[in-house]
């Protein structure tokens, strides 16, 4: 096991990264279904939590894994929200459908 | 100056010497207070509007005329005293004044632009106590006769404000010592005309009315501003007389100038001020709002629109006559515009049978006789005339205003007749008021009037022809209401509604408070089922509070001719003429006139400023023989076609059909302003509202329409409320974002 | 054991050394822009294809054929590269080839529950690369929180919020779902933007990632333990930890709130209480939004139709 972590792997795994936040952020845009919709956003959040480890591998620092922690509990927490207001919306329009809910629309 | 005077300045060292020595050596201390306090005069009046404008409403309430007696009726006091006080100054000086600074309202300039310095203060001359005298005293027997007139009006407090801030700017007029201070008190009377006007403001005719008078006064207006600024162009002063010493005022600056032609910016001056005092005046042009004003409560068409504020004009020329005896052109303007309204009003008054009407262009009429005298060189005249007129034409008002009270607001007088047992001592009264109006021998009228015409006849033969028949007309339409109203047989206009049906102007709002007095009437005496009834003699036409203003003023309307006779030398001493004579205006104006006509200066010159002849005086009676005798021919006609034979007049007016007809339609002056002014000033306006409203407000509207597009667009093609379109939004700008940032 | 540096380390040498680089030497940008933007390209409407529509099942097959063809050429590209400058490890092209593929198939299958089992795949992808980065507690503390809660929780609300299906939509007839779940919104636009930015940040990676400084401090070996974590944790970021579990506090708070259920008793049948749905707490809020008595529909706080 190496104990040098270089900045081509660094770049991996930003590439990595980044990859898993664009296709999470593809999933958001496309799918309708609310519930993918916020799997998709986890995605998101997975490909952030990648770059944060890398980041903190490549400087040998834990503040990379500490944000990791801080990145679970949020999505701990948006999770937990974000499906209460899905189950809650599902009880006004019968739907998990994101275009049955246009309140906002001009 | 020939006769200078002490100068009297009020304050400091000087003063207290001044009052040292006159105390000494004049019995009048009095005077000397007013003098002193000259600014109680306009101020107590204005308290009075102010105290009554703030609490009538709701604390004073039917008491608010309380404020107003007390300010006028001390205003009232303090002029008679000062006038007493000047009547009895025995001083061997020619000229006698007294100046009262009270602060420097305006100090503006510096010496290479020229400085304009405006101050607020007195300048009490023989003039202007005489008009103080006319405007506090009359003022203050009509705001008597108001109290009982509007009793119980809805808005009765409003009406004494006013009252109480005509009077101040009134005084202000005539006692300013500049052109400001005087168009100060100009403006603030004619806010007040067009607020009393329009004191019935929920009466479309009074509101046209009073929209009327201050439009037309606004053209007068804006001559008289350019007027002064041109005074103050050409002299670099507004002050009329400056201080008497080392710095002239543009008075005597005119006087100490040789003749001015019309290549002079001088020589304008007199014809822009002469177009206000015609607006104000209600001379040719500018006369028409005059007769509408009667819209307004009776009172006010006895003090401001016949005894007071229209005859500003004539003060103003005469307080000026410097400025305008010296100005041939001016002069032949100002008599030919005062004879033909003189001869005009007076033609078209013949066919009026509305009281007030009638009365109106009576006043029109007689302020031309005014501007006549001024013209042909007797100012004395023209302000003897001012005096008289101020008495017997409110007397006229007033009592048409007690035939109002009684028949319920009925002024056509085609309606009523005979009315002298209804209104035994208004008969009197108006009787005293037409036969001196009507210049019947030995009253009021016959002086005045008869001294502008004989000054006239010594200028033109023509002038002189105009004005006799003027005042056979004047006799005669005077004598046709009265005949009309008061004699023959006995008819009361028996309801007031019909008339109320009729005769939608200016008498409703009268209705209204007739109904008042009449429903107060009715909880006194119920057995008293028709009101509309007023010959059962139950109750008082004529209540002692309205008709003792009356009795005043028709002692004044048989008297005041006394104050300036003609004849008797010694009397001469003490007329109005001789104490006129000592204001500086009538010492200034004569020196002018002397100047201008060197030849020519007759006798009648001299005594038209109020200075005795050098030689001896042949007193002419011959004048006086035919001024009496055009009234009593007047008189005579109208006693024969309008009670001796009544339907003779309209016969007479039959066969003369048409000139009848252009009387009856007051020679389509009306229409003729409507046709060449109103029409195309609404034609430029309709054209400038289209283009306004279909250019302006298009491209406004298209401006308008570009960012309203574009938001209904976005909102339509963005805000559809769906979350991930807002999602795709905000990554496409982080995209952007980064792509500028780092590519 | 075989060094999984150099398992694949002579794949590619002699190409490398014969095309792009006789000296051995690597030049920094491995990738030139346009075939990222290429590779973005096909793989952005490769994506497009993929995702559910109104399509075949075959054309979106080929969509599939082709993303994995892209993702595989972009993979030897990057291998190529790297190989040269010793090579990743077999272990990071396998947990990368997994997670990307199920992040694929995260947002592209059309029954929610798999998407969801393809997230927990690419949970476990993902903690392998945390393992690979010497972060062993992360990998775990990922595994028991995402796969084995998160996850749990959306499959219970997959189930609870599930409908009844709407049939065949379109022509994607032979697949079974809610009309939302088998058609997606402008996907065609989201591929391009999304992969627009994943080739941004691609470029960028790759043309600034030289320029990032090396560590003047070699990686300890202790990046994994969890004393180690422990102790920046509560050292240098106490106060976040706090704020963490205030957030999470709030946050259960919020969803109880939310989610639970209110009683609606119609005043004719007071004697009757109809708990639609258990548990529901004593109300003793005064500003409690259900009133007892009242038809009311304003003052029920969710119309329930």
């Amino acid at each position: 096991m190496p104990e040098i972590f270089t900045n081509i792997a660094l770049q991996h795994y930003l590439i990595v990264g980044g990859l898993m936040f664009a296709i999470g952020m593809i999933g958001f845009m496309t799918r309708r279904n609310l519930i993918v919709m916020f799997l998709s956003s986890e995605l998101m959040f997975q490909g952030a939590a990648i770059n944060f480890v890398a980041f903190g591998a490549y400087w040998g620092k834990m503040s990379g894994q500490s944000f990791v922690i801080f990145i679970l509990a949020i999505a701990a927490a948006e999770a937990a929200l974000a499906l209460a207001i899905i189950v809650l919306l599902f009880r006004q329009k019968h739907t998990v459908d994101s275009q049955a809910f246009r309140e906002l629309r001009g | 100056m020939k006769t200078r005077a002490t100068i009297v300045m009020y304050h400091g060292r000087l003063a207290r010497e001044w009052k040292a020595k006159t105390r000494a050596r004049c019995p009048c201390y009095k005077m000397e207070f007013v003098v002193e306090h000259s600014y109680l005069i306009p101020l107590l009046p204005l308290l009075g509007a102010i105290i009554a404008g703030l609490f009538g409403a709701k604390v004073l309430k039917q008491r608010s005329h309380w404020p107003i007696w007390l300010g006028v009726g001390a205003s009232a006091v303090m002029a008679i005293v000062l006038l007493v006080g000047m009547l009895t100054h025995n001083t061997d000086h020619k000229t006698l004044y007294f100046f009262s600074h009270w602060f420097t309202w305006i100090n503006a300039g510096d010496a290479s632009t020229g400085i304009f310095n405006v101050s607020a203060g007195a300048f009490l001359d023989p003039l202007t106590a005489v008009m103080l005298t006319v405007v506090c005293g009359i003022g203050f027997l009509i705001t008597v006769f108001s109290k009982g007139y509007m009793h119980g009006e809805a808005g009765y407090f409003r009406f004494f404000a006013y009252l109480g801030l005509f009077i101040f700017a009134m005084c202000m007029l005539v006692m300013g010592d500049n052109l400001i201070v005087l168009y100060l008190g100009w403006e603030g009377v004619g806010l007040c005309s067009y607020l009393l006007i329009g004191y019935y403001y929920d009466k479309p005719a009074a509101r046209e009315a009073a929209k009327k008078a201050f439009i037309v006064n606004r053209i007068g207006d804006l001559g008289f501003a350019i007027g002064i600024l041109l005074t103050f162009y050409c002299f670099g002063t507004v002050s009329f007389f400056g201080d008497m010493g080392a710095n002239p005022g543009f008075l005597q600056k005119i006087a100490e100038m040789s003749m001015v032609g019309p290549d002079r910016l001088e020589f304008w001056i007199p014809f822009f001020l002469m177009i206000g005092a015609f607006g104000k005046s209600a001379q040719f042009p500018l006369y028409v709002w005059l007769p509408d004003a009667m819209e307004g409560p009776t009172p006010v068409s006895a003090l401001i629109h016949a005894a007071t504020m229209v005859t500003a004009g004539v003060y103003m020329i005469v307080r000026l006559s410097a400025l305008f005896v010296g100005n041939e052109a001016a002069m032949i303007t100002i008599a030919i515009v005062g004879a033909f309204t003189a001869l005009w009003a007076g033609l078209i008054a013949l066919r009026q049978t509305d009281l007030k009407k009638v009365f109106a262009y009576s006043t029109v009429s007689q302020l031309g006789f005014m501007f006549v005298g001024v013209a042909v060189l007797s100012p004395v005249a023209a302000v003897f005339h001012l005096i008289t007129h101020a008495f017997f034409k409110a007397l006229l008002f007033l009592s048409s205003g007690v035939v109002m009270h009684a028949t319920g607001g009925e002024l056509d007088m085609r309606k009523m007749s005979g009315l002298k047992k209804l209104l035994p001592k208004t008969r009197i009264l108006m009787l005293i008021g037409c036969l001196a109006l009507s210049g019947f021998p030995l009253l009021a009228g016959f002086w005045s009037k008869d001294e502008i015409v004989h000054a006239a006849s010594t200028k033109s033969l023509l002038l002189y022809g105009v004005l006799l028949f003027t005042a056979v007309l004047t006799a005669y339409y005077t004598f046709r209401l009265y005949f009309r109203v008061f004699e023959g047989p006995e008819v009361i206009p028996q309801s007031h509604h019909a008339g109320h049906d009729k005769h939608d102007d200016h008498q409703h709002a009268d209705h209204q408070h007739d109904d008042h007095q009449h429903a107060d009437h009715q909880h006194a005496d119920h057995q008293h089922a028709d009101h509309g009834h007023h010959n059962h003699g139950h109750h008082n036409h004529e209540p002692m509070s309205m008709m003792l203003p009356l009795f005043v003023l028709a002692i004044g309307a048989l008297l005041a001719g006394i104050i300036n006779l003609p004849f008797a030398a010694g009397i001469k001493e003490h007329s109005l003429g001789h104490f006129l004579s000592q204001s500086p205006s009538f010492v200034l104006g004569l020196q002018q006139v002397e100047k201008t006509y060197p030849a020519g200066l007759s006798e009648t010159d001299h005594l038209g400023f109020g200075h005795a002849p050098t030689g001896e005086q042949a007193f002419d009676i011959v004048p006086l023989i035919i001024g009496g005798a055009a009234a009593i021919v007047g008189i005579f006609i109208a006693y024969l076609l309008h009670l001796k034979n009544r339907p003779k007049a309209d016969e007479l007016a039959g066969k003369v059909g048409f000139i009848a007809t252009a009387i009856d339609a007051k020679f389509w002056v009306d229409e003729i302003y409507n046709a060449i002014i109103i029409a195309p000033l609404r034609a430029i306006g309709g054209l400038l509202w289209a283009i306004d409203r279909y250019v302006v407000d298009l491209l406004v509207f298209l401006v308008g329409f570009i960012p309203q597009l574009t938001g209904y667009i976005v909102k339509r093609t963005t805000q559809r409320g769906y979350l991930q379109g807002y999602a795709l939004s905000m990554l496409l700008g982080l995209v952007v974002i980064l792509l500028w940032v780092f590519v | 054991m075989v060094d999984p540096h150099i398992a694949f380390s002579g794949a590619f040498q002699t190409l490398a050394a014969v095309e792009s680089n006789p000296t051995g030497i690597v030049a920094t940008a491995p990738l030139a822009p346009a075939i990222v933007v290429a590779l973005c390209v096909v793989a952005g409407i490769a994506t497009w294809l993929l995702l559910p529509g109104k399509r075949e099942a075959a054309v979106r097959r080929i969509g599939g054929i082709i993303l994995l063809a892209t993702g595989l050429v972009f993979g030897a590209i990057l291998v190529r590269w790297t190989t040269q400058l010793g090579g990743m490890s077999v272990y990071f092209w396998g947990f990368s080839a997994i997670a990307i593929f199920a992040s694929v198939r995260v947002i592209t299958h059309t029954k929610p529950v798999y998407s969801a089992l393809y997230f927990v795949l690419t949970v476990f992808a993902t903690a392998g690369l945390f393992v690979l980065m010497w972060a062993e507690f992360m990998a775990a503390a990922l595994v028991l929180i995402y796969a084995g809660a998160i996850l749990i929780t959306y499959v219970f609300v997959i189930m609870l919020a599930s409908e009844a299906t709407t049939g065949a939509v379109g022509a994607a007839a032979e697949e079974v779902g809610s009309e939302h779940d088998l058609l997606s919104r402008s996907p065609f636009i989201a591929s391009i933007i999304g992969f627009a930015l994943a080739g941004l940040l691609i470029f960028l990676i790759l043309d600034k990632g030289a320029q990032i400084p090396t560590p003047n401090r070699p990686v300890a070996g202790d990046l994994g333990s969890a004393q180690e974590l422990g102790r920046n944790l509560l050292e240098e970021n106490a106060i976040n930890v706090q704020l963490a579990g205030v957030i999470l506090t709030v946050a259960m708070v919020g969803a109880i709130t939310l989610a639970r259920r209110r009683v609606m008793v119609t005043p004719h049948d007071r004697s009757i209480e109809t708990v639609v749905s258990p548990g529901t707490p004593v109300e003793d809020n005064p500003h409690s939004i259900p009133v007892y008595g009242t038809m009311n529909p304003r003052h029920k706080a969710y119309p329930e139709t």
